[in-house]
């Protein structure tokens, strides 16, 4: 059969060529390094076993992502070989159908390209069981694991990505079509799944590769057992999206195969034939010809003068860059980068111009933060664009052989470097105009949203500054590597790769210095506080560094330049040679000057004035702390009393120095004689220590910022003593990773715990990852201490209760903010000072910042609430006071007496967010705070002020201990609280839009697993299952009763030298308050991990002859628990819900009036309840306010409509 | 960058002992010496003769392995930018911009060929593309051409700058007879003070045209000569005979055939020999294609000396 001899023609043809085996070999060896990485593990820190089904679907999907971006060809040659070696004259008239011929190429390429995705599975089989895994994370073997991947994963990214690259390909007649579809399903993946529809299963659904199913959904979803033990199957978004992208595959697949015809390739494109309808040509035009009879011509050339200097060489590589520009502009791809990614931005930017689902005013220094993006920004929508740069760049070094006018333009003359400058310009302009469209985008984006202070200087200078560089960098790399390959397919290759080292395997490898990873250096930021800050000067540095290197690489590109048919290394080697002289020589001689002279510039900066530490030195650092000084973990020390500072803050000279004193207590019981000091180790320099008694310094140990100063009188129980220190914040020059920007001139914000010296061993300092501490033999030590030890329960937060004052002077135009009153403020010497003293103990976490603040006063009672804030953002003042103030009167009525005289509500300089962190007394918050825009429409949700809420609810968060749980006793109590002043202050409507806004998976998705409540430590658990489980027991036992419980508790925990509490504690006073009768329902939420399943089924009513209703509705119910392996298993329900009938609603609303809303006994399964109410239904549902069923579902099946029956 | 030096008008090109292999082992030149004045010469040779190969090496675009190239005092392998100056290239086989149309992208050319005033370049552009008969199509785009246009074009590409060496490397071959004509006296024209080297496998090109020429094959020079007198020494020499198909093997053995020919159904068949092979022949007047296919089958040029003490029959 004709169709098999085509498709083993094809086979054979392809893998004798050199370039599949080069694919199988790199996807191999970048599999088998994926499979080692745990990058995954850390980000959600747990460790899985390096062969589990979870850890093998996830470097199958990176792996079929590298696949897609440069296997291409494979399918490319498949479809499109014959037009173009111009060899498809002689093919197409065989007697052979297009189908047939064209079924069997695909098919060949589908089996090559289904053969090198085997080269990921045999990478991570070679990761697994080579030497050098880590034994302990080897689980047993599972064939299953991989076929499930390989079946699953990538056999369907096969099929579409063939599919896809083949119908381009055979459209276009252009091999090299194929990337083009890599790119389309690259970008569907990155930009439109990642960005545009930030709808959860939109993405997931779109997303043509599977990033978003297997490493956002899975990587959540999933228990750490599940990933460990749990195939990936073919279910849920899984089996939707795979359905969903094979179709997108037959589409393309049968569209070509119905479409393709074998016709002469003159015809030309679809586009050309539109636009020359009706326009016939006579083709006697060119016949004209032949009626002029042959005459003796003479060559009638006019002479003219010809120039060979650097002049016309200059204007050469100009036309050249006009023309290279040109024939990318009017490509298919071309426009797609020009034209259609701008469009397509505009509404990404649109959409990000929201916080939580609330509008961000879109200032230029926002939007930017959408447009830009660093070149080693893995995951940043922009990835596409430095693969679209290699294509280009292959496109225009390839282009006169491609159009084989190559032995004429090489025979033209001039230095080769003309066509390279010539083509780097080109593919620059490219860049530059891309970014100029992508300004434009951004600038009708921010009209659309009604803003108009575009900034147009600032665009510029980011777009045509930093990201063009940023850019340009990277397309000369990539046109030099064509060059230099000379070889297409391979060329791209290595192209891609090297974009794969700079942004994921120079830190895969350990290769973190920015001097060692081609373009790389610190990042920029820019914020309308700080401007640039001090981050302009170290990029541009790196930069230079890098330029100059580029210019080295532009002359190997020079010498190593194809021109005419000298193939071969050796011959082109000679021809290198032959060319290294004159003006090539010097300018190799000046690059190599910069490389060194800027290079041991940056250097001398990173390594010499600051310290440079690897990410591997920094783990080594802290085991060897741990190894070295482990012992004294336990040792009793004297505690912080009190904290007295003397703050100098130079910003412009981006220098500070702190004098001050700690005063340590005794609490213990017994005397102590030895104290431990840990002072800063990288971020200032601590120049002095002193101890007001006399002591020896037993060890000093600089490099772990470990002091030991035995006493020569030991400290007796309640006794104190005071620590002297001094440290300062010099201006160094800048590391690797820029400039520390905690002190600089438009703003300046840092942490005492970064700088000041502390007393006592620091656990933090451990390191905390369990294959770290293995490969240091350390014994393994959970992330956070069990609920259940007793030992370990070190205050946290408000706990430990220290005086503070601070005396903090900075330039004289700066305002100084610091923890605490503010009691006076003077100017001497031509500064300004501060003075902040607290009226009541603050815990160990303090904030400074200086800035050129404006300053909002209020009161309430007799609270001072002071906000420091940009003088060019004040849209947020009157709503945060407004909260802050209904704050403080609920839940000073609710929990107790706010313990200041003041509050303190700063906004961080530098700091791009809209999130806010709240201290004791003190609430700071990001730059975008200000700008996140509530509906002024008091019926529309006010997120920003629910938020401000939850802050403001820290101030009453109580001591507690540092072990499971701990995190629901900070985030849980403090949404809990939060929604009562949301209710206070919005009403019932208001709360039911936050308790909305929470059941959505963004950006806290559930996560359900083994550890109940009382253990929480993930966020889903802290920041959403831990407020809704309080509210849910609030709505059955009265809200008093619980906020009584919580009041009892801060009293005992708040009392001096109350144990910090736990979730037990408060576990324990939710029992007190609640009836037996819900005691099972307190338990489902915090003991065990219960979820509730309620849906309505269906309500009918009629009507009474008493003039009444009686509605009937039909419940389903089950209960869900997760063990502690996080297996699922339903456990039966006898439990009290809430059932509601109501009025039709108001437009707008889901809910109408209520007209009966009570508890009904529901049991597992679900059943039939009857109701009567006195008006006309509408609406019946099961725990129509989600007090149990937490799930959030885009159309709500806990209500149903009620059907009325005659 | 070195000092300008062109090639003085009227400069020989000169090919010292030249060789070339290819890494497949393809012996594509060896040893091929050639000394061309100005005027047009003709390079002969059957297909895979390793013409092109020598074509690109005098283009500069290919090394020789060993030998020397040199244009009046310029080495062309070592000073090829200088060459390039002076060069006009036609190459056997090329392609276009599709999308380009020809008066733009011989625009383009003219700037890479140095003119950089754009009037100049205007007229230059004009002047050629008229010489070529392209002017009247200048706007078109160039991947709608014929085959005949396109090759054209490529000479209006390789005649800008007036160049001193011209390499056209089977020029002829796409052209309709009208405009190879024009093609040649425009060559020839070119030929009065230029060196202009045409490969062809076409016989009448160099017979009609070329004061020299070189036959070629299988990277040898097997014969450099004039035409004219080339042909004036087989006079005497070249015998025909009308025969039968199936009287032609014996033929073949018995005598020096160089060449055979259907003619009007019947087969002639054209022998070499220094006296009559016999009654059934009658004497031929000979034409450079004789010269050719004698020189092909090693009856006269190198080949017939290298062999001489080895044919005994």
């Amino acid at each position: 059969m004709k169709f098999w001899g085509i498709f083993r023609f094809e086979l054979a043809y392809q893998l004798r060529r050199p370039w599949p085996w080069l694919f199988f070999a790199v996807l191999l060896v970048l599999s088998f390094l994926m499979s080692r990485d745990a990058s995954l593990a850390e980000a959600l820190f747990e460790e899985f076993l390096v062969n589990s089904p979870f850890a093998v679907a996830k470097t199958t999907v990176f792996g079929s992502l590298i696949w897609l971006l440069i296997a291409a060809p494979v399918a490319g040659e498949a479809a499109a070989r014959d037009v173009a070696t111009r060899m498809y004259p002689l093919v197409y008239t065989a007697s052979v159908r297009e189908s047939e011929f064209l079924g069997g190429r695909f098919l060949a390429a589908l089996v090559i390209n289904a053969f090198l995705l085997l080269a990921v599975q045999a990478g991570i089989l070679l990761g697994v069981y080579l030497s050098g895994a880590d034994p302990s994370l080897v689980g047993p073997f599972r064939p299953a694991a991989y076929l499930t991947s390989y079946a699953f994963i990538s056999l369907p990214n096969a099929f579409v990505a063939t599919a896809v690259q083949f119908a381009l390909a055979a459209r276009t007649g252009r091999t090299m079509a194929g990337y083009v579809g890599s790119f389309l399903l690259f970008f569907m993946g990155f930009f439109i799944a990642g960005a545009l529809l930030f709808g959860r299963a939109l993405g997931t659904l779109l997303d043509p590769i599977g990033v978003r199913f297997i490493v956002e959904d899975l990587a959540y979803l999933w228990t750490t057992v599940e990933k460990n033990v749990r195939l990936v199957g073919l279910e849920g978004s899984v089996l939707t999206n795979r359905m969903v992208w094979t179709g997108v595959g037959l589409v393309a697949l049968v569209g070509t195969l119905l479409t393709f015809r074998f016709v002469h390739r003159a015809e030309g494109a679809l586009w050309s034939r539109w636009t020359s309808r009706g326009r016939v040509r006579r083709a006697g035009i060119a016949g004209a010809t032949l009626a002029r009879p042959p005459v003796l011509a003479h060559v009638a050339a006019p002479k003219v003068e010809r120039t060979f200097g650097f002049a016309i060489q200059a204007r050469k590589a100009l036309a050249i860059a006009w023309v290279s520009f040109r024939s990318i502009a009017r490509s298919l791809p071309g426009l797609a980068l020009l034209v259609g990614i701008p469009l397509l931005t505009v509404p990404v930017v649109i959409d990000q111009m929201e916080s939580a689902g609330v509008p961000v005013v879109p200032t230029t220094a926002l939007v930017l933060r959408e447009l830009t993006a660093s070149l080693s920004a893995e995951l940043s929508r922009w990835v596409i664009v430095p693969f679209i740069l290699v294509f280009f760049a292959g496109e225009l070094v390839w282009r006169e052989r491609d159009a084989g006018l190559s032995e004429i333009t090489d025979a033209m003359p001039g230095s080769d470097w003309v066509p390279l400058v010539g083509k780097f310009l080109g593919l620059g302009l490219v860049i530059a105009l891309f970014l100029t469209m992508l300004t434009g985008a951004g600038m009708l984006a921010q009209t659309i949203r009604g803003y108009q202070d575009y900034e147009v200087g600032l665009y510029l200078q980011v777009m045509l500054g930093l990201q063009l560089v940023e850019y340009l960098l990277f397309a000369l790399l990539a046109l030099v590597v064509h060059a230099i390959v000379d070889e297409k397919y391979i060329g791209h290759l290595v192209a891609v790769l090297a974009y794969v080292f700079i942004a994921v395997l120079a830190s895969m490898l350990g290769i973190e210095h920015s001097m060692l990873v081609y373009g790389a250096g610190p990042t920029w930021s820019y914020t309308e506080m700080t401007g640039f800050g001090g981050s302009l000067m170290p990029w541009l540095w790196f930069k230079l560094y890098w330029a100059a290197w580029a210019i080295l690489l532009a002359v190997v590109g020079r010498l190593l330049w194809s021109r005419g048919k000298a193939r071969g290394w050796g011959v082109r080697m000679a021809l290198a040679r032959q060319r290294f002289a004159g003006a090539t020589a010097y300018i190799a001689a000046a690059a190599l000057v910069m490389i060194v002279g800027v290079g041991g510039f940056v250097f001398y900066n990173t390594n010499v004035l600051n310290e440079y530490q690897s990410r591997s030195a920094v783990t080594a650092r802290r085991a060897e702390y741990e190894q070295k000084y482990g012992r004294f973990q336990g040792t009793p020390q004297p505690q912080l009393a009190a904290t007295t500072l003397r703050v100098e803050l130079y910003p412009d000279q981006r220098e500070a120095n702190v004098r001050g004193s700690h005063r340590l207590v005794n609490s213990s019981t017994r005397p102590i004689d030895t104290v431990l000091v840990a002072t800063s180790t990288s971020a200032v320099e601590t120049r002095t220590l002193s101890l007001d008694r006399a002591a020896t310094l037993t060890a000093d140990d600089p490099r772990f910022g470990h002091r030991v100063y035995t006493l020569a009188q030991p400290l007796q129980p309640g006794d104190s003593m005071q620590l002297d220190f001094e440290v300062h914040f010099g201006r160094r020059g800048f590391a690797n990773r820029g400039i520390d920007p905690s002190v600089s001139a438009k703003g300046s914000a840092f942490t005492g715990a970064a700088w000041l010296p502390f007393v006592g061993y620091q656990r933090e300092r451990e390191l905390v990852s369990a294959a770290d501490r293995r490969e240091y033999g350390l014994p393994a030590r959970p992330v956070i201490a069990s609920l259940y030890s007793t030992e370990e329960r070190e205050p946290t937060a408000r706990g430990g209760g220290i005086a503070f004052d601070a005396t903090i002077g900075t330039s004289e135009d700066q305002t100084a903010v610091a923890p605490g009153a503010l009691r006076r403020t003077w100017t001497e010497g031509g500064r300004r000072y501060f003075h902040y003293t607290t009226d009541a103990p603050i815990g160990r976490e303090w904030s400074f910042f200086s800035a050129r603040y404006a300053v909002h006063e209020d009161r309430w009672n007799d609270v001072t609430i002071r906000m420091f804030h940009h003088p060019a953002h004040t849209a947020h003042i009157e709503r945060t006071v407004r909260v802050a103030k209904a704050s403080l009167e609920y839940y000073s009525r609710e929990f107790g007496p706010y313990p200041y005289r003041h509050l303190t509500i700063v906004e961080g300089p530098g700091a791009p967010g809209t999130g806010l962190h709240a201290d004791a007394s003190m609430i700071s918050h990001g730059e975008g705070f200000p700008r996140w825009v509530p509906p002024t429409d008091a019926s529309r949700f006010d997120f920003p002020g629910a938020v401000m809420a939850h802050e403001m609810a820290h101030q009453w968060t109580l001591p507690y201990a540092a072990v499971e749980g701990a995190p629901f006793m900070s985030e849980g109590l403090a949404w809990y609280s939060a929604m009562g002043v949301v209710r206070a202050t919005g009403g019932e409507a208001q709360l039911r839009r936050l308790l909305a806004t929470m059941r959505q998976p963004n950006p806290y998705p559930p996560i359900r697993r083994g550890e109940p409540l009382l253990r929480a430590l993930d966020p889903y658990l802290s920041y959403r299952r831990g407020p809704f489980a309080l509210y849910a027991l609030s709505e059955y036992i009265g809200a008093s009763q619980v906020n009584g419980a919580l009041r009892r508790l801060i009293a005992i925990h708040d009392a001096p030298g109350a144990a910090p509490a736990t979730t037990l504690d408060l576990y324990r006073e939710l029992k007190a308050v609640t009836p037996d009768s819900l005691g099972p329902m307190l338990r489902d939420l915090f003991e065990i991990n219960a979820y509730w399943q309620l849906d309505a089924r269906g309500a009918t009513a009629r009507q009474t002859p008493a003039g009444t209703w009686e509605v009937t509705l039909d419940v389903g119910a089950r209960k869900m628990v997760y063990d502690s392996a996080g297996t699922e298993r339903e456990a039966p329900m006898d439990q009290w819900v809430e059932v509601g009938v109501f009025g039709a609603a108001a437009e707008g609303a889901a809910l109408g009036a209520p007209l009966h809303v009570a508890k009904h006994r529901v049991q597992s399964g679900g059943g039939r309840i009857t109701v009567t109410v006195s008006q006309r239904p509408a609406v019946a549902g099961v725990d129509p306010y989600h007090l149990l069923d937490w799930e959030h579902k885009d159309t709500d099946d806990n209500i149903t409509p009620v059907k009325i029956s005659m | 960058m070195t000092a300008a030096s062109t090639a003085a008008p009227g400069a020989t090109l000169a090919i010292r002992n030249v060789s070339k292999r290819y890494p497949n082992g393809v012996q594509a030149l060896t040893n091929v010496s050639l000394t061309i004045p100005p005027g047009m010469y003709g390079l002969l040779g059957p297909n895979g003769a390793g013409k092109s190969t020598l074509m690109r090496i005098l283009a500069t675009l290919q090394e020789p392995d060993s030998g020397t190239v040199s244009l009046g005092d310029l080495d062309i392998v070592r000073q090829k930018d200088d060459v390039r100056r002076t060069l006009g290239y036609l190459p056997q086989e090329f392609g276009v911009y599709p999308k380009s149309n020809a008066a733009d992208l011989l625009d383009h050319f003219a700037l890479l060929k140095g003119i950089g005033a754009r009037g100049d370049r205007k007229s230059v552009v004009e002047a050629l593309l008229r010489q070529v008969n392209l002017w009247e199509v200048r706007k078109q785009k160039l991947g709608g051409y014929s085959g005949g246009m396109r090759q054209r074009f490529g000479v209006a590409v390789a005649l800008l700058g007036n160049p001193k060496l011209m390499i056209v490397d089977e020029p002829t071959a796409g052209l309709d007879p009208a405009e190879r004509v024009r093609f040649l006296n425009l060559l020839s024209e070119l030929g009065e003070n230029s060196v202009v080297l045409l490969s062809t496998h076409i016989v009448e090109d160099v017979s009609e045209l070329c004061t020299r020429m070189a036959i070629i094959d299988r990277g040898e020079i097997l014969l450099e000569a004039e035409p004219l007198r080339a042909v004036a020494e087989l006079r005497g020499r070249i015998w025909r005979q009308v025969v039968s198909k199936d009287a032609l093997p014996a033929l073949e053995r018995e005598h020096r055939v160089i060449s055979t020919k259907l003619l009007a159904g019947r087969t002639v068949a054209r022998v070499h020999g220094d006296t009559s092979p016999g009654p059934a022949f009658e004497a031929a007047e000979p034409d450079l294609e004789d010269v050719y296919f004698s020189t092909m089958t090693g009856h006269i040029g190198r080949r017939s000396e290298a062999q001489e003490p080895a044919v005994a029959r």
